[in-house]
């Protein structure tokens, strides 16, 4: 489990980034309130709660679930949201789906398939700097397609260390490069990127459609990321052949020999990727149709393995939940959602999205770079996810209105996605990995040594998902889900929606 | 009847805790044992002390465990005593000397002080009062060779010796210690480990600064990298493969692959509480007591706990 440090920051700074987010918080409350989406009282007391979650993730990154709590507290105390729909805005779905894989993930480290991949690199014969760079890249997007970038990024950063300690060279090149390909890697499957499964789940994608869409545009904009650090991280490349040459003139290895069992890794990531693949066509066989069982095996499914693997491994099962899933992150995506959630309850979404409309002429084709730059540039600054999830409502609406919409919700994945990269603290992975540096080396990466290489692949990127949504045809959902609040049940109980006072 | 405090007030002279009443000249011919028990019998005469052979018997108990002769003829036997309302210390001199030690000269200067068992540090303030005596190593014979109780009363006010506020880092380090240099090699650091059979070393550079410490749990995670640990079941490497690199190169790797930088350490006049608040801060069993950069002196928790509940 990765623990994030704390920083203690002097009296007078934390006062004056207290001040700044006030006055952002209260300018953005204001703004919306004067270009009419946010008429009401109460849908300004949602803007604001939304923006100061935003600060605090921007300004007081280790606060931000503390700051979610009070928010969600705000909120239901001023009756902008109420107690069911902050339930139902939770999207349960989407944290069980998260914390079967992540169990999954504990365990196909426990089994030793993680450590045999790290090993079988280490173990390869006549590998170069270039070779490693290509491995690298190529690992780094394959792993965070099909785990969770965290787990992914912790993976590669342990191989990324082994070599650079032995060889005795600086890695932040490496771990540079080894980010960069994780944030385009994950967004290639619905399960690399929590952005990815909670798009999918909302446009009501299945596995493969999300699959068939987005993996030929993050292979494409992998392979070019791949020639842009090849270039731009040649010296410290060269450095490492050369060190690799030196090392292997003194019959030095990269790690110790040892044959580390797999198969039965391999066997669970193939089970578990098989059946999130088919979990459409096992949906029709078990009868598993309509709104109320969207994409309900590709939910159930981690935790099926999940279930399984405990069963199988019970002296490690309460280590599985207890140290491999980040409650931390999820309870935070939960409060998050919540928050978001009462953007949509207060009409704000809907309101943004027929301005959107209603301001750019084009339709859906013209929007999808507009969204793309918007979603790049937010993510590039606040996780990615909290833009995912403001967005959305906007998105469903406009899909509502016409299904050539949906277009916009691989440009909103995309944009996310790719856009993490442009700064540190663009993504999860991005923090994740530089907190390991720091915690490791003692190293720091400053903001604009990771602002030049970010904002080139961010800008690539960015164009070959333009470039490609323009000229690919994009699968279109199976089917147009229907906005949540018609579904009725426990949690699903039509609320009051607040009475205008006026 | 309440307590009276018993922690000495700020700037107290140690001459407040005795008079020359309680000092004894030219004890000749006596044993270790005999000495104390003179010393102790006319405290009690002084004092009216009821339980004597009960504080004889703990004085003796130290003694056993460690003798206390702390410079050159000069001895400070001591007691922590349950319910003893103020510190009391007793004085007495011998010309000839009075083996107190094996290892050690006969010594020329007694001090016996009885301390009240809730004190911690007392004997330890009392010990840096003495500092300029034990520094010098004519005054214990000097002060044998006064007559009179009224004489030795008037060395030690002259002497001006006043307790320190409180107990500092340096008056419970040990300044024997072993280190490292940080061009040391990975093998002459696993040889200390095991000769030495302690888990923490100092490492230090040219100048004597302190450079960060090698701890032989960290010598373990190069052996096995973290990517290994995430498997519970490590049957797999079971004939110890991750060391043999580590054996291949020792002489090879120098210790900054192990070095922390993150240890327990505080300024020599730092007070002593300090200490226990570092080893709680880094969960650590050692702590490093510096001049500026320079390590001069090592406290280990069994030291510490040994100085502060026991002496």
């Amino acid at each position: 489990m990765y623990s994030e440090p704390v920083v203690t920051l002097p009296a007078p700074r934390i006062l004056i980034k207290i001040g700044f987010m006030a006055a952002i918080t209260a300018l953005a409350g204001w703004g919306a309130h004067l270009i009419g989406l946010a008429p009401q009282p109460l849908a300004v007391v949602a803007v604001c709660t939304f923006v100061s979650v935003i600060c605090t993730t921007l300004f007081f990154w280790t606060h931000r679930v503390a700051v979610a709590f009070l928010g969600v507290a705000v909120l239901i105390g001023s009756r902008a949201m109420t107690l069911h729909g902050m339930l139902r805005a939770t999207e349960l779905d989407i944290i069980f789906f998260l914390v079967g894989m992540m169990v999954i993930v504990g365990a196909l480290k426990d089994l030793g398939f993680l450590t045999w991949i790290i090993q079988s690199i280490l173990n390869r014969k006549r590998m170069t700097g270039t070779s490693f760079t290509v491995i690298l890249c190529f690992l780094s997007a394959l792993l965070s397609s099909v785990v969770d970038e965290v787990s992914s990024i912790v993976v590669v950063l342990a191989l990324v260390f082994q070599v650079c300690d032995t060889l005795k060279i600086k890695p932040t090149p490496f771990v540079l490069i080894a980010v960069l390909c994780t944030n385009i890697g994950s967004a290639a499957t619905m399960l690399g990127n929590p952005v990815g499964i909670f798009i999918g789940n909302k446009a009501g994608f299945n596995f493969s459609q999300f699959l068939a869409g987005a993996s030929p545009i993050a292979f494409v904009s992998l392979c070019a990321t791949l020639c842009v650090v090849l270039l731009w991280f040649r010296k410290p490349i060269h450095e490492m052949t050369e060190k690799m040459d030196e090392h292997r003139t003194a019959h030095h290895g990269l790690a110790p020999m040892i044959r580390i069992p797999y198969r039965r890794g391999l066997f669970v990531l193939l089970a578990t990727v098989a059946i999130i693949a088919f979990h459409h066509q096992i949906e029709n066989i078990l009868g598993l149709t309509g709104t109320e069982n969207k994409n309900a095996f590709l939910i159930i499914t981690p935790l099926i393995i999940a279930g399984l693997l405990m069963i199988y491994r019970p002296q490690q099962a309460r280590h599985y939940i207890e140290h491999d899933v980040e409650w931390w992150t999820l309870l935070f995506f939960m409060l998050l959602f919540s928050i978001a959630g009462s953007l949509e309850e207060q009409g704000i979404t809907r309101n943004l999205a027929l301005r959107l409309s209603e301001q750019v002429n084009g339709g859906p084709r013209a929007m999808t770079p507009l969204v793309l730059l918007i979603s790049s540039l937010g993510s590039a600054f606040v996780d990615n996810i909290v833009f995912v999830a403001a967005f959305t409502p906007v998105i469903q609406t406009l899909v509502e209105r016409s299904a050539e919409f949906s277009i916009l919700w691989w440009a909103l994945l995309f944009g996310a996605c790719f856009g993490g990269n442009i700064t540190a603290i663009g993504s999860t992975a991005n923090i994740v990995a530089l907190g390991l540096l720091e915690k490791r080396g003692h190293q720091h990466v400053a903001f604009f040594e990771w602002l030049k290489i970010g904002v080139l692949v961010g800008l690539i990127t960015g164009l070959i998902a333009w470039g490609m949504l323009s000229v690919m045809t994009m699968p279109q959902p199976v089917r147009q889900p229907a906005r949540e609040s018609v579904v009725e049940g426990p949690l699903h109980e039509p609320h009051l929606s607040p009475v205008p006072t006026s | 009847m309440s307590k009276p405090d018993p922690s000495p007030k700020p700037g107290l002279s140690l001459t407040s805790f005795f008079s020359a009443d309680d000092i004894l000249t030219h004890l000749e011919q006596l044993t270790r044992n005999d000495c104390i028990r003179r010393i102790l019998t006319h405290l009690s005469d002084v004092h009216g002390f009821n339980d004597t052979d009960a504080y004889y018997d703990a004085i003796l108990e130290r003694e056993d465990a460690t003798h206390t002769v702390v410079a050159n003829g000069i001895a400070i036997p001591h007691a922590r005593i349950m319910d003893l309302q103020r510190p009391y210390v007793g004085i007495a001199t011998s010309e000839q000397g009075i083996p107190f030690a094996e290892d050690e000269p006969p010594v020329h200067l007694i001090l016996l002080v009885l301390i009240p068992r809730d004190q911690p540090g007392l004997y330890l303030q009392i010990l840096r009062a003495l500092a300029s005596i034990l520094r010098d190593r004519t005054a214990a014979k000097a002060v044998s060779r006064l007559r009179t109780p009224d004489e030795v009363m008037r060395f030690f006010e002259r002497g001006g010796m006043v307790l320190p506020d409180f107990v500092c880092a340096a008056d419970i380090m040990e300044d024997t210690f072993i280190s490292l240099r940080d061009n040391d090699n990975l093998k002459t650091c696993i040889d200390c480990f095991i000769s030495q059979q302690i888990n923490e070393i100092p490492v230090l550079d040219r100048d004597g600064d302190m450079v960060g410490v090698v701890r032989a749990g960290a010598l373990l995670k190069v052996c096995l990298p973290e990517y290994l640990l995430w498997m519970s079941d490590l049957s797999p490497i079971v004939n110890f493969e991750p060391f043999t690199t580590v054996l291949r190169n020792e002489q090879h790797s120098c210790l900054s692959d192990i070095l922390l930088q993150n240890f327990a350490s505080v300024q020599m006049k730092a007070p002593a509480i300090s200490v226990a608040g570092e080893m709680i801060r880094h969960n650590a069993s050692r702590c490093y007591v510096l001049n500026g950069k320079k390590l001069i002196g090592v406290i280990t928790l069994s030291r510490f706990l040994s100085k502060i509940f026991r002496e």
